[in-house]
């Protein structure tokens, strides 16, 4: 029955293609928030350098990790689809645990799936890694930003400076503007 | 008055000034465009620029959504007092933060137009687009007043205005300066010519001031006075002598002439006496002697009458010819035609015979003249041609006066025997006759004293004849008389 297997196999491809956007209209919507999370994470690239080494070739990927649950659904892909950061292709990856985290350059840490972040955070000091959470004591253990809410219902950006310089990486001024200083105490 | 006709100080100070004026306008004009454009170009230039700073500036605040930042970012623009007012679109064209605080939202564009800096009456705005890396963020607008173009403009304004005032004023001196090396000779030599033209001393020389073609003019004109100068000098000279020879000769002419005119006179005078008493004793012989006498004795006798009566009258007209020269010319004005009407009466009645000639006295113009000296002139000049022209069967004597050049001309005209123009010569001179006494009588005297008469008053006198078909004599009273009388 030829006919009867093609009208099969066309039906898979059509759950195949639809079946992301079916799920993705099945999940929640994602919040406002992390959609303006996820561009802020692309936004990084253009205002934070990586020392060359961070990179083994010129066409190694970028890679945005987020590690513990995608609080994103698919906005960081909408978001970053097809872009490039200095010639190195970006790629979007989830990382369950740490050790799945190897060639990273930017590092989200969801506060909801971590629980030792001292631990992660000392797992990964001294690779050029951008972390980045909203975790409240995300600074405190060794991030270097986090994400928080202001009086204004905005977005917000604290920025731990020393632990950025120790991963050697360079924060732009006018990134450096817009960021809350944290101050050890 | 027209510039051809100013005086050529003036002349040359207006073309100097003129020229200069140009030349300054022109550069002023030029200098004004072009500082227009740039200042307008740099203007916008400037405002490009800080907009591309203010876009580089603010690509992290549009990238993290952060207005306030922003804000901060545009207040940066209050360095720039110029810049009237400021602000940021998101990328989605929505109003993200605006500068200065005090101007309300609505005074800007609701959305982002094209890219670009445009000028408008007042002010220059335009939208610079925000871009990171390939990505836009979103859109400046920046409005900037042109009080600086103004400002600027009233500097070069002025600036220009002082230029202008000084340059001209210095173009002014220095045309004045300049200017007297041209016209400062011709203004001389035209005071020399003038002063030569007024007082006619032609020892007076131009000054030369330069070897130009002005200097080149006053030499010529100096040695033409030179020229003038040596010429009057032998013509003065001439003069001189000339006057001198004319005195002489007149001098001697007037003592030549009274002594002729006082010979004639008394020889005429002096020879009366002796033919009065020939033509007494004559006539005496003739009344109480005839019967003495045969026939001939008796035709010798009439003859020595005859004569001696001729010769009484030559003797007569000799003495009036004379007495012409010493009377003097009485004018009033005469009514010609009248004059001539008497005349020919008198004529007629004095000597029947010529009845049968056919007289045409014409209107003719009155004249300024000495009525008895000029009643002799038609007596002489008609009886003459009564005289010529009684033999011809139809005999008519015409008297009448026409115009030539301005002079009035009168005429006496016959068709009797003329004369051959030949001996025109002989015409008007004393005892001059061209013919025999057998044929007309007379003295000879008639037209020599017409001469003398139309000659004392300033006139002219001249005939024209043919032979066997009549004569004509005209004469003048002066020279030029009105020609409306």
């Amino acid at each position: 029955m030829p006919i009867l297997r093609r009208m099969i196999r066309l039906g898979l491809i059509f759950v195949l293609l639809t079946g992301r956007t079916l799920l993705c209209a099945q999940t929640a919507p994602v919040a406002v928030e992390y959609q303006l999370k996820a561009v802020f994470l692309f936004n990084f690239t253009k205002f934070v350098e990586w020392p060359a080494d961070a990179f083994n070739s010129d066409q190694e990927p970028f890679v945005i990790g987020v590690l513990g649950g995608n609080p994103f659904g698919s906005y960081l892909e909408d978001v970053g689809a097809g872009e490039k950061v200095n010639g190195h292709p970006l790629v979007i990856k989830y990382f369950k645990t740490l050790d799945e985290v190897k060639s990273c350059h930017i590092l989200f840490v969801n506060k909801a799936g971590i629980t030792n972040l001292s631990d992660l955070l000392s797992a990964i000091k001294g690779r050029s890694i951008l972390t980045v959470s909203d975790a409240s004591d995300f600074l405190r253990s060794g991030g270097m930003v986090r994400f928080y809410i202001n009086s204004n219902n905005k977005v917000q950006l604290q920025m731990n400076q020393d632990a950025a310089k120790t991963a050697r990486l360079q924060i732009s001024s006018k990134l450096l503007r817009l960021t809350d200083k944290y101050e050890p105490k | 008055m027209p510039f051809h006709d100013l005086p050529i100080q003036k002349k040359l100070m207006r073309a100097s000034l003129l020229i200069s004026g140009m030349v300054l306008f022109v550069t002023c004009t030029t200098f004004f465009t072009y500082e227009f454009f740039k200042s307008r170009q740099e203007v916008k230039e400037k405002l490009e620029t800080l907009g591309k700073v203010i876009s580089a500036n603010s690509t992290a605040a549009l990238a993290f959504d952060n207005p306030t930042d922003a804000s901060e970012i545009l207040s940066a623009l209050k360095l720039e007092p110029h810049i009237e007012s400021a602000c940021l679109y998101n990328k989605e064209g929505i109003l993200f933060a605006h500068y200065p605080d005090s101007v309300h939202l609505t005074s800007f564009p609701t959305k982002p137009a094209g890219e670009g800096y445009f000028f408008s009456q007042s002010f220059l705005d335009g939208f610079q687009p925000i871009v990171l890396g390939d990505k836009r963020l979103g859109t400046l607008y920046i409005k900037s007043d042109l009080s600086d173009i103004y400002d600027r403009f009233r500097l070069y304004f002025l600036i220009t205005a002082g230029v202008i005032a000084v340059s001209f004023l210095l173009a002014y001196l220095l045309s004045v300066i300049l200017q007297k090396n041209i016209s400062l000779p011709v203004l001389a030599l035209v005071e020399t010519a003038k002063a030569i033209s007024e007082h006619k001393d032609y020892s007076v020389r131009a000054r030369k001031y330069n070897k130009d073609e002005v200097g080149l003019l006053i030499d010529a004109f100096n040695e033409m006075l030179v020229k003038i100068q040596e010429q009057n000098m032998t013509l003065s000279e001439f003069n001189t002598t000339l006057e001198q020879k004319v005195k002489t000769r007149t001098s001697e002419l007037e003592i030549a002439n009274k002594e002729l005119e006082s010979f004639s006179y008394s020889v005429s005078h002096d020879l009366r006496a002796p033919v009065r008493a020939i033509n007494g004793f004559a006539a005496i012989l003739e009344r109480s002697h005839s019967d003495q006498l045969d026939k001939e004795g008796k035709e010798f006798l009439h003859t020595i009458l005859r004569e001696a009566g001729r010769m009484g009258h030559l003797i007569d007209d000799l003495l009036a010819f004379a007495r012409l020269g010493k009377k003097e010319v009485q004018k009033t004005m005469v009514d010609m035609t009248t004059l001539a009407k008497e005349t020919v009466d008198e004529l007629l009645k004095l000597d029947s015979e010529n009845n049968a000639t056919k007289i045409n006295v014409k209107t003719m113009a009155p004249a300024l003249c000495d009525a008895v000296l000029v009643r002799q002139v038609f007596i002489n000049l008609i009886s003459n041609s009564l005289k010529f022209s009684h033999n011809k069967p139809d005999a008519f004597v015409e008297i009448g006066s026409l115009e030539e050049g301005g002079v009035v001309t009168y005429y006496v005209k016959d068709n009797g025997v003329g004369f051959d123009m030949r001996y025109y010569n002989k015409l008007f001179g004393v005892f001059q006759r061209l013919h025999s006494y057998e044929e007309f009588n007379g003295t000879g005297i008639g037209l020599a004293i017409v001469h003398r008469i139309v000659t004392r008053h300033g006139g002219h006198v001249r005939a024209e004849g043919k032979i066997n078909e009549g004569a004509v004599f005209y004469f003048s009273l002066s020279s030029l008389i009105p020609v409306n009388h």
